[in-house]
């Protein structure tokens, strides 16, 4: 009877387990995974109950302690052995469908959203209370091994207070080999290293939110943070670091309603941006961690008033990062070498920094950042911006991981605006950051 | 006397196991990785040392395995954190096993940025393995084993999780950010 009724749940077991582990074509799994899942838990269900009646049988049979026949012994390591060879067999269907299933999943949707309160928003004073952050979603379909495509589609709160959405990156590229990838299309302009490092998901930074003055062009940036062009880009290892560059060309940025707008589809006149990046990361020895680059770039700017000014764009600098398991310590610093192209107002020369040291302790991570900007009020490339006046703020802050894909951030700080208006204002902020 | 109660032994043990594998059935609803073996994952992989590696060569003692990446500074350390004290509680009792880091981000990282990941984190006993192998058979080793991931730019989104493997190869205990002692669990 054991023996027929074993056979019966096995069978059920089989059954159940190719429901489960079978490998079903993309299509199938598309249109009939709801319908198979359905029919799985079914027979689960039937499994369970027939398990659940042998189970009170055999207590039933135990009860009664009928003498079990001598020749039931040499049966017992045969049985064993069946029950070994269906558990291996499952396992192994087990795995080879879950490795099907994750092949169609297609298309991931990841990224990053952030939502928070504050007594002035992060890059406009004027408006206080909870606020919407950004929902940012990142992209990035596979497409081979050398051909390479990124998207980040972020929903985010404009100067106003109202949504906006906006294609923050679109960048299709190519990759050479391990030490030149060439992408086109709408990328973060390759300067300093904060802009490259950190994007718009506000989960990956430690610190708020970005220095004023490094902050996106729509929110209170002076910086064409992006590039429409093509950037090449590469790294060359060593044994215990590695060289990395960066060259780029693009379009002429644009000042359009005080906001620098990187020209998505062309500019009137045909100037574009042009500039590089070289840097060195150690990744091992005494100062792993260790990273400094230096940058330039050249760009003709104009603007929207009457007369146009143009102003060709002069940016150098560079920066010392020191990123380890228990610091985060990152400077930049940007000189600014303007020219007034359209000769009314001459040449004008600016600066811009700033130095955020952290500590990634057990329980959080604590920073300190002070950032400054110095920037001519007769240079029309700032006059013509809407934050392109100079500042400087001073901060403290602190990241809680609440999990490991959540975060919730605090920032107190205390902002002096040292020309155009003069004004000073203390901030304290918070913001619940998470990925997805 | 003694061959019925083993026939009664086996009866559960059979009762018991054939719910087990029913489980087993649903295990792609909950966690894909318990029952999967060495031997059906990508097999070539790079040492941090240069030379080429058969997973299932490890197989014969038991086996941690976890996935991370050299540049990590938030969830990597964690897990190592966690893998080091499993060294030490096994070193107490005097057992040993094998504890195999498999690197997620093959296209930015070589096995040079390994070799000073270990050196720095002084992890240079030779039972620790820090491995790399091609972007498909990273991405098929994690679909296999249920490491969720995915790249943001030269970050590397990831989870807290280890496998324990038996000496047979077989993924016993699956270890996340949920469970308090991981060290206990082997």
């Amino acid at each position: 009877m054991f023996k027929q009724v074993g056979n019966t749940v096995r069978g059920l077991m089989l059954g159940a387990a190719l429901l489960g582990g079978g490998t079903p074509t993309i299509a199938q799994v598309a249109n009939g995974e709801a319908a198979q899942l359905a029919e799985l838990r079914q027979k689960l269900d039937e499994s369970l109950k027939m398990i659940a009646a042998l189970n009170a049988r055999v207590q039933e049979l135990e009860a009664a302690r009928v003498p079990a026949p001598v020749a039931a012994a040499p049966a017992a390591p045969a049985e064993a052995q069946r029950i070994e060879v269906v558990e291996t067999k499952v396992a192994q269907m087990e795995a080879a469908n879950a490795s099907h299933v994750a092949d169609t999943t297609g298309l991931p949707m990841h990224g990053f959203a952030d939502v928070g309160v504050a007594n002035h928003y992060s890059w406009n004073p004027d408006l206080k209370g909870f606020n919407v952050g950004n929902l940012d979603f990142y992209l990035t379909p596979r497409l081979g091994d050398r051909t390479k495509a990124l998207f980040e589609l972020n929903i985010e709160t404009d100067t106003d207070g109202t949504i906006g959405v906006d294609l923050e990156r679109a960048q299709i590229g190519y990759t050479f080999s391990d030490a030149a990838t060439v992408w086109l299309g709408r990328f973060h302009t390759p300067f300093g290293y904060m802009n490259t490092a950190f994007h718009h998901g506000s989960w990956i930074s430690n610190a708020l939110r970005r220095p004023a003055f490094l902050n996106f062009e729509d929110h209170d940036g002076i910086l064409p943070v992006h590039t429409v062009g093509s950037w090449l880009t590469g790294a060359v290892r060593g044994d215990e670091g590695k060289l990395l560059y960066d060259v780029y060309i693009g379009n002429g940025q644009k000042i359009i309603g005080g906001i620098i707008d990187m020209r998505s589809a062309g500019n009137e006149h045909g100037q574009p941006i042009a500039g590089g990046r070289l840097g060195y990361e150690w990744t091992g020895g005494a100062v792993d961690g260790l990273a400094f680059g230096l940058h330039a770039f050249s760009s003709t700017i104009s603007d929207d008033q009457l007369p146009q000014h143009d102003t060709r764009v002069r940016v150098y600098g560079g920066y010392v990062v020191y990123d380890t398991d228990r610091w985060e310590h990152i400077s930049e610093v940007y000189f600014f070498d303007n020219q007034d192209l359209s000769g009314r107002t001459g040449s004008h020369r600016s600066e811009a920094g700033f130095l955020q040291l952290a500590y990634r302790s057990a329980f959080g991570v604590p920073y300190l950042r002070y950032e400054r900007a110095a920037l001519q009020q007769a240079d029309q490339y700032f006059a013509q911006q809407a934050y392109g006046a100079s500042y400087w703020r001073a901060a403290v802050g602190m990241r809680f991981d609440i999990d490991l894909k959540s975060a919730f951030k605090l920032e107190l700080a205390n902002t002096h605006i040292t020309d155009r208006v003069r004004r000073e204002y203390n901030e304290a902020l918070a913001q619940y950051a998470i990925r997805f | 006397m003694h061959a019925r109660i083993t026939t009664d032994r086996l009866r559960w043990r059979w009762l018991s196991e054939t719910l087990a594998a029913l489980v087993l059935c649903l295990a792609p609803l909950a966690s894909p990785a318990v029952g999967a073996n060495l031997d059906q994952l990508p097999q070539r992989w790079r040492g941090d040392d240069g030379h080429l590696i058969e997973l299932s060569s490890l197989a014969g003692r038991r086996l941690v395995l976890t996935m991370g990446y050299a540049r990590c500074h938030v969830i990597c350390p964690l897990t190592i954190g966690q893998l080091q004290e499993m060294q030490r509680r096994l070193d107490d009792r005097g057992e040993q096993a094998e504890f195999v880091v498999i690197g997620y981000d093959p296209e930015n990282e070589r096995p040079t940025d390994w070799h000073a990941f270990r050196t720095s984190r002084h992890l240079d006993r030779g039972n620790w393995h820090f491995l790399m192998g091609s972007r498909s058979d990273t991405e098929r080793l994690a679909r296999q084993l249920g490491f969720d991931f995915w790249k943001y730019d030269e970050h590397v989104m990831h989870g807290m999780r280890a496998l324990v493997f038996d000496a047979r190869g077989t993924v016993q205990v699956e270890l996340g950010a949920e469970t308090k002692d991981w060290a206990a669990a082997i």
